[in-house]
């Protein structure tokens, strides 16, 4: 079978190790998992709590999960895909499409966003939507607006 | 690691060696998952979009998603942790066997191979079992506006009925775009695992054969290794933008 060969010597083959480095990449990654593993029991056991104590919703909330999913992320490509520990341009060459990309998503949703949310309406919508969002708007919630969504909407009360 | 090497700059941009001191199918790899990602990017964001919009009647994931397999009670969200649980395991395991590789270790590869082949059939499975779950619905279902054709001689109307489950134009949970956008998102993602789990299956066959022990090096292990972690990475996305907020 021939392969594609550069006039310089393999790079796979360089990448081999022996067993005493093999040691200490594994306790690396082990530890980056156990880093993981904490982070997400962090944000299951936040998810749980918060509509009990009325964190739902608010900003502070959407902050801490999505700054702990870029940890993680950042955790999976750096150290299992290994990007650390590749020649510096190329790091940058993969992030810095991702890192632009970031900014410019927030900054476009925070000035052109805005249409969404704003006039509510609705078409082609079941009806029953539109009362409920009519009902929150005028300030009626509790039960009218739990009538109609799926019965466990109170769940964690009931069911607990 | 990276082995940093003396090169004189003519040899370096005299052409006939691949960049970066990675080989051209490493650097194709890590260039379709850059495109990939912005895929998903941008569904994640329409999805966003589509979340602010409807965002007084849009359904807690917490109540949505409460089944366990084996458990009459409802656990809030217990099931897609675990699913997340056995991804990311999978993705450890995953990156093991690519350090084996670097050692030449070819019964380390086929075990940690088996067991990330294994994590992601269940994944699939599981994802599989959610989404029965979630188009068939409770018991207790949701008053929605049905349209009957029937109705009206034949004209047509909408029907308020009690409806359960889901489909791609009413679901029990709240507006039709929370499943089109369930169904959509978690069904390319699970694509991807699904392929991610083939693709394993086949380098996993290879290494058996000893195809990568006679060329020398696991790198082939490694290529699919990158695409499995993009898999996982994209699922911590979803999971945290679907489920969390």
């Amino acid at each position: 079978m021939s392969e594609f060969h550069d006039n310089y010597p393999q790079y796979e083959v360089m990448a081999n190790h022996g067993e005493e480095e093999g040691k200490k990449n594994r306790r690396t990654l082990w530890n980056v998992f156990w880093v993981m593993l904490a982070i997400t029991i962090f944000e299951l056991v936040v998810g749980f709590l918060a509509p009990g104590k009325g964190w739902s919703g608010t900003l502070w909330l959407k902050t801490l999960f999505i700054t702990l999913t870029l940890a993680k992320a950042a955790a999976i490509v750096l150290w299992f895909m290994h990007l650390k520990h590749e020649v510096k341009f190329f790091k940058w060459a993969i992030l810095s499409p991702y890192i632009v990309f970031m900014f410019y998503t927030i900054f476009i949703v925070l000035t052109e966003g805005t249409y969404a949310g704003s006039s509510g309406k609705f078409t082609r919508v079941d009806p029953i939507f539109i009362e409920q969002q009519a009902k929150l708007k005028s300030g009626h919630h509790g039960a009218a607006a739990h009538t109609d969504d799926a019965a466990h909407t109170d769940a964690p009360a009931d069911h607990h | 690691m990276a082995h940093s090497v003396e090169i004189d700059s003519k040899e370096a941009w005299g052409g006939g060696r691949s960049p970066f001191n990675l080989s051209y199918g490493k650097i194709f790899m890590w260039f379709f998952l850059v495109s990939d990602a912005l895929t998903f990017g941008g569904l994640l964001i329409s999805y966003g979009f589509i979340r602010h919009k409807y965002s007084e009647v849009w359904p807690k994931a917490e109540n949505v998603f409460t089944h366990f397999p084996f458990v009459e009670q409802h656990i809030p969200l217990a099931y897609v942790g675990l699913m997340t649980f056995i991804l990311i395991m999978s993705s450890v395991t995953m990156v093991l066997a690519v350090e084996a590789g670097h050692r030449m270790d070819k019964k380390g590869v086929i075990v940690w191979m088996f067991w990330t082949i294994v994590g992601g059939a269940a994944f699939v499975g599981s994802q599989a079992w959610e989404w029965y779950h979630f188009i068939v619905g409770t018991d207790e279902g949701a008053l929605r506006s049905v349209w009957d054709q029937s109705v009206n001689n034949g004209a047509g109307a909408y029907v308020k009925q009690i409806w359960h489950g889901a489909n791609m134009t009413v679901n029990e949970y709240g507006v039709p775009q929370f499943a089109n956008y369930f169904f959509f998102i978690t069904g390319f993602h699970g694509t991807h695992v699904f392929s991610g789990v083939v693709l394993n299956l086949i380098i996993f066959l290879n290494v058996i054969k000893g195809t990568y022990e006679r060329r020398g090096h696991y790198e082939m292990v490694e290529k699919v290794g990158l695409y499995w972690h993009f898999v996982d990475l994209v699922w911590v996305f979803v999971f945290t933008f679907f489920y969390l907020l």
